[in-house]
């Protein structure tokens, strides 16, 4: 091998090192600046959500979810209380029979 | 060039393609994480927001749910009220029942004779005075008339005095009496149906207790 050939060589694989500090460099960079921009953009969102919500506006979305919430929970209450309804028809038949001659007892007089 | 100068070139060269690979790879991984942090501190940001939001807005949260929950116990209750009223209902529709089978003679437990009486004399005791006029249904109004005599003689025995005279118009009742006095000023509906109505305003809720309800 000659020595230009090896200094050459010596200096193309360090370039390509060189350019590959570079590149990873940059790639960090890019995901720092990219964090950044995240972070501040939602900043500024919730910042004018909270101000657009200290004054009544743009809570929609809040409004729809908690109708949604409580729709839910409306649902399962109207379903415990069908539930309990139901089984309140449910009376045995002797508490029927008692229930009755207590009334017999009083309709009748004494 | 000799084979080993080659081999020892290839070797070089592989070795600083794997270094900067490596030197890549080692960047992305970092660049990648700074973006999963960057995306937990925003998820952290919203949601300390939302919850900044919500107590801003919370009553206006509260009133939606509310309404809407509100109105589901409200109409859950009126649920369970009218299944109560159904039930209710069922217990004085069965009584009815009973009461027309006494009275038309076919209850065991009771002769309807002696309940007859006892309404006849309950109702003078309320009225007051001598005479009275007796209106009764068809079926009862033949029975007191064929047994007028010995009514009469309860009647006396039980208050001391007074005279039943009868209404030959008969009225469309189930049982049980409607009494006037001479003159027609009062008059005191002892009906069995008039009685099962004022029962029921008055012991419903004993009732419900019996029935296991209330």
């Amino acid at each position: 091998m000659s020595v230009e050939r090896v200094f050459s060589m010596g200096e193309r694989l360090q370039r390509l090192l060189d350019g590959a500090e570079k590149e990873a460099e940059a790639k960090v960079v890019e995901a720092e600046q990219k964090a950044r921009d995240m972070i501040s953009k939602v900043k500024v969102d919730v910042e004018r959500r909270r101000t657009m919500a200290q004054r009544g506006y743009g809570i929609d979305e809040l409004l729809k979810k908690a109708e949604e919430k409580a729709t839910k929970e409306a649902e399962k209450k109207l379903k415990d209380y069908k539930k309990q309804a139901e089984a309140i028809k449910d009376v045995p038949e002797e508490k029927m029979e008692e229930a009755v001659a207590l009334v017999l007892k009083e309709v009748l007089p004494k | 060039m000799s084979t080993k100068s080659l081999d020892m070139e290839t070797q070089l060269i592989e070795r600083i393609v794997r270094q900067r690979n490596e030197r890549i790879t080692k960047a992305e991984k970092k660049a990648s994480e700074i973006i999963e942090s960057a995306k937990e501190e925003v998820e952290r940001i919203k949601e300390e927001s939302e919850k900044q939001i919500l107590s801003l807005v919370g009553s206006e949260i509260r009133a939606v749910s509310d309404r809407i929950v509100g109105g589901a116990e409200l109409e859950g209750r009126k649920m369970m009220m009218l299944s109560r009223q159904e039930l209710l209902s069922k217990v004085f529709e069965d009584t009815r029942g009973r009461l027309v089978e006494i009275a038309g003679g076919k209850g065991e437990e009771f002769n309807y004779e002696d309940v007859l009486i006892k309404l006849i004399i309950e109702a003078a005791t309320a009225i007051g005075g001598e005479e009275f006029i007796v209106s009764a249904n068809e079926k009862d109004l033949a029975y007191l008339k064929k047994n007028l005599k010995k009514v009469n003689k309860q009647v006396t025995d039980a208050l001391g005095g007074g005279e039943l005279k009868l209404d030959d118009d008969p009225i469309d009742v189930m049982g049980g009496v409607v009494m006037r006095n001479s003159d027609g000023t009062k008059t005191f509906h002892n009906t069995l149906e008039g009685r099962l109505v004022n029962v029921r305003s008055r012991i419903e809720a004993q009732v419900g207790k019996t029935l296991g309800v209330i």
